[in-house]
């Protein structure tokens, strides 16, 4: 089959999907798997070498000829929109059914094979216009998947906010392509690397993209929309959506000439997506907004790879800014795997209890076992230890950051901070995970929903386990996948074309397989021994009270009160706490919240500003015909006056 | 000759100002009617040579709205029969104090501004931005809906005034064309007072609020 074909094939199916969606449910599931396997057979196919696909229609839309294209780089996220929506598609089947919500379900549907179809028309657009256009009936089907459970206050103003932010930053990309169309004189994108004048555009993609892509201070509508999603749509708005905001600054950083101080800023802003990522998501007491925190540290990971990508590239193409490059490629791989999961375990885990506050969990991995121990892989490999994937993407950048660091002087002063900021990011993750695993799966039930919880089916357990055994293939195989690698990175930067891979990844694929057989070794042991020698369950040491109860356990809250109190600063918590009086205290009670600090304390008043003006000019529209006059006179009196001393 | 226009348009601007101070609505019509047969005759003034056409649009620049449109106006004021009184959202003495600011702020602005050499000498600058000035303050100041007309017929004096200036290029035909458009309006106007008044009771453009949106 030739490459038209497949995509012919593959956009037809995917229609045929969003149409039949909401009546058709098995036929919605077979054909939008079909579409998603299209798009994966050619993302891979492009991947593994094959020609750039380059198609020209004389269909005209908007005056503009379409252009599709797919090369390496819009492959790379191509392949993680299909095996997401592909995923996705098949846990939506069990999470969201028909019998349970009757409502929504339908629309679920549909809007998933939209949202698909237009992420990938996304990746695919090589005309401005074009590339508008399925940007915003991206950032729309998301909206319509993000209020599916449109009933619940909370979801719609989730809903409005990521609608109003998303905007915002529509906003700077129809700034940066109608400015990129005025100076190039025509709406078709393409390499523009010799174009010196057109480097300032980027700061305009950066912000219009950094919306999307949830960086620190832009990404004020991602823990809200991401939490109260249903639990497929914040996998793939996680896992993939915000990826898109990533391939923009990718593929236009290495379409376009950049600006001297991209590299510096991008870094740093990594820097700080990285660490205050990570101190709120540490914070969070809701499991859902907490994954979603992580999202917005995962995203600075990358953005300190492609900092440092950039730097490289402008100071002589080194070696340590491909490196650097192909982690944060990997890491846009492995985070849209291993996030889908977790939030695929999240969602199974509100599935059954009916709640996303982890202070209402506790003890699910005697009912849940399937979910907690895929829960607990995605935490490994998030965490970025080894023997999982994450491990070897940040490694990468680590690799990166260390040449660059001993190589360059100039480069160093800001390779090292970000190094170290990389250094604490991985801590705070690794503890903000220790906390969910710990407080959702271990200890004791906290509440009966908790104690009667029940293992999700096989719909919901088969997506988990593939995207668990893709992390798992990316961890053990990094060295065969650093081809695929290759084609995205030297199609980024042309002087990185070819070369072989680094040589300590090869190495790093033997010791990640020697302590993954180490690992399964313990386990066998472990569990061989537990098998023969049974299990002696005893209580834990309760400093001798004489009827201790599930409360009496570390909450979530108590177990990251050191570090939230090492961001207070940032974080602002707000505690209200009420001490046991008298010695018989009646009530006693400690709540604490953390706001969202950027949202509430600096967004909020600057709206409520606007507020106030709008509604003192919106008193003025009465409807008196001769206060519109007045208003009249006072304008070309005003505008007289400026031509008047504007002239002086 | 230029005396003779200078005279005519200084008395044009004293009925400004007498259509600011009078608190009748039938006297303010008068005003206008008034204002606008003075500024009929003035074509005839500046030009040398009479040809046919400035004397067709002359008389029928007079006939129009020294006649035609002020008897269209008191028809209407009869048959709506409304309150005469003028009830103003500016008092009568600020408005008097306003238009005479404004006619001195137009005879400063017109000496500000780069004028040919021939129309330095002629008030007509400064009559027509002063014309211009009280009709809007008229439209901003008076509520009933006739007394507004009145307004937009003294700005478009002011208007007419400054299209004088370039009566040796442009022809008066397009004078004559405005002229029609204007009266058309106060025709249909007219008509529209007679129906609000049949429809809401009241005239008062302060209660037309319903339509702001």
């Amino acid at each position: 089959m030739t490459m038209d074909g497949l995509m012919v094939f593959a956009v037809l199916v995917l229609v045929a999907a969003a149409l039949s969606g909401a009546w058709l449910p098995r036929w919605w599931l077979a054909l939008t798997l079909a579409g998603t396997a299209a798009l994966l057979g050619a993302a891979f196919w492009t991947l593994g070498g094959g020609a750039e696909w380059d198609w020209r229609s004389g269909f005209a839309l908007g005056g503009e000829r379409l252009h599709l294209r797919l090369d390496a780089i819009s492959a790379w996220f191509l392949a993680l929109v299909a095996v997401v929506g592909g995923a996705g598609a098949v846990y939506a089947r069990e999470y969201w059914p028909d019998r349970e919500r009757p409502e929504s379900a339908g629309r679920g549907r549909g809007w998933w094979s939209t949202i698909v179809l237009c992420m990938g028309l996304v990746l695919l657009c090589a005309n401005g216009l074009h590339f508008l256009m399925a940007w915003e009936a991206f950032a729309l089907s998301a909206y319509f998947l993000i209020t599916l459970e449109r009933e619940r206050s909370q979801t719609r103003a989730a809903g409005w906010l990521y609608l109003a932010a998303s905007h915002a930053g529509t906003l700077g990309l129809f700034a940066f392509f109608s400015l990129l169309a005025a100076r190039t004189g025509s709406w078709e994108l393409g390499p523009m690397r010799d174009h010196p004048e057109l480097a300032p555009l980027f700061w305009v993609a950066l912000f219009g993209f950094g919306v999307k892509a949830g960086m620190f201070p832009l990404h004020i509508w991602l823990p809200s929309a991401h939490a109260n999603a249903p639990s497929h749509v914040s996998a793939i708005m996680s896992g993939v959506a915000i990826k898109m905001g990533l391939y923009g600054l990718i593929r236009f950083s290495g379409w376009l000439p950049v600006p001297a101080g991209a590299g510096w800023v991008v870094l740093t802003l990594g820097a700080v997506s990285a660490v205050l990522g990570g101190a709120f998501a540490l914070a969070q007491n809701d499991l859902k907004r907490l994954l979603a925190y992580c999202s917005v540290e995962n995203m600075g990971v990358t953005l300190i790879g492609l900092g440092v990508g950039l730097l490289g590239a402008a100071n002589g193409d080194t070696a340590w800014g491909r490196v650097a490059m192909a982690g944060a490629l990997l890491h846009v791989w492995n985070h849209g795997l291993f996030k889908s999961l977790l939030f695929f375990g999240a969602g199974s885990v509100l599935h059954t209890t009916g709640t996303r506050e982890m202070s209402r969990m506790g003890g699910l991995w005697r009912t849940m076992p399937w979910t907690a121990g895929l829960f607990a892989f995605g935490s490994v490999a998030i965490s970025a230890l080894p023997p999982l994937n994450g491990f070897v993407s940040e490694w990468l950048i680590y690799l990166g950051l260390f040449d660059a660091a001993a190589s360059h002087a100039q480069v160093a002063a800001v390779i090292v901070p970000a190094t170290i900021a990389l250094g604490v990011t991985g801590a705070l993750a690794l503890a903000a995970f220790a906390k969910a695993a710990a407080v959702v799966f271990l200890g004791a039930s906290r509440t009966q929903a908790a104690e009667h919880a029940h293992e999700c089916g096989w719909w919901m357990r088969g997506p988990m386990l593939g995207l668990a055994a893709a992390c798992t293939f990316i961890a053990l195989g990094s060295v065969a996948v650093w081809p695929a690698i290759q084609q995205p990175l030297g199609a980024w930067n042309p002087a990185w074309r070819g070369g072989e891979a680094p040589a300590p990844l090869a190495m790093l694929g033997a010791v990640q397989a020697a302590l993954a057989a180490l690992v399964a070794g313990a386990v066998v042991v472990l569990w061989s021994r537990a098998r023969t020698n049974g299990v002696r369950r005893a209580m834990t040491w309760d400093c001798g009270y004489a009827a201790p109860t599930a409360r009496m356990q570390y909450t979530g809250g108590s177990f990251s009160a050191l570090a939230v109190g090492w961001f207070a600063w940032v974080l602002q918590p707000q505690r209200q706490l009420r001490w046991p009086r008298g010695p018989f205290p009646r009530r006693a009670d400690h709540v604490e919240r953390i706001p969202e600090t950027v949202l509430e304390r600096v967004i909020g008043p600057v709206s409520d500003v606007v507020m106030v003006a709008s509604s003192w000019v919106r008193q003025r529209q009465q409807g008196h015909l001769p206060d519109y006059i007045l208003y009249l006179v006072a304008g070309l009196a005003a505008m007289g006056a400026l031509v008047v001393f504007g002239n002086m | 000759m230029n005396d003779l226009l200078n005279l005519l348009i200084g008395l044009a601007m004293g009925l400004n100002l007498v259509a600011l101070g009078t608190s009748r609505l039938p006297s303010l019509i008068r005003v206008a009617a008034l204002q606008g047969m003075m500024l009929g005759i003035m074509p005839l003034v500046i030009e040398h040579e009479w040809r046919v056409m400035v004397l067709v649009i002359a008389v029928a620049t007079v006939i129009m709205k020294g006649i035609v449109i002020p008897a269209l106006l008191h028809r209407a004021m009869r048959t709506a029969n409304i309150d005469r009184d003028l009830n103003p959202l500016i008092g009568f003495l600020p408005s008097l104090l306003l238009g005479a600011a404004g006619m001195i702020g137009a005879v400063v602005l017109a000496s500000w501004l780069p004028l040919l050499p021939e129309h330095r000498e002629s008030l007509l600058v400064a009559g027509s931005l002063a014309s211009v000035f009280t009709g809007l303050l008229l439209l901003i100041g008076r509520s009933k809906a006739i007394s507004q007309v009145c307004g937009y017929l003294i700005l478009e004096n002011g208007i007419y005034l400054f299209g004088l200036l370039l009566i040796h290029s442009t022809p008066l035909l397009v004078e004559g064309g405005i002229l029609l458009d204007l009266t058309v309006a106060v025709f249909v106007t007219g008509i529209i007072v007679d129906r609000i008044q049949r429809a809401f009771d009241s005239l008062d453009t302060r209660r037309l609020t319903v339509l702001r949106e």
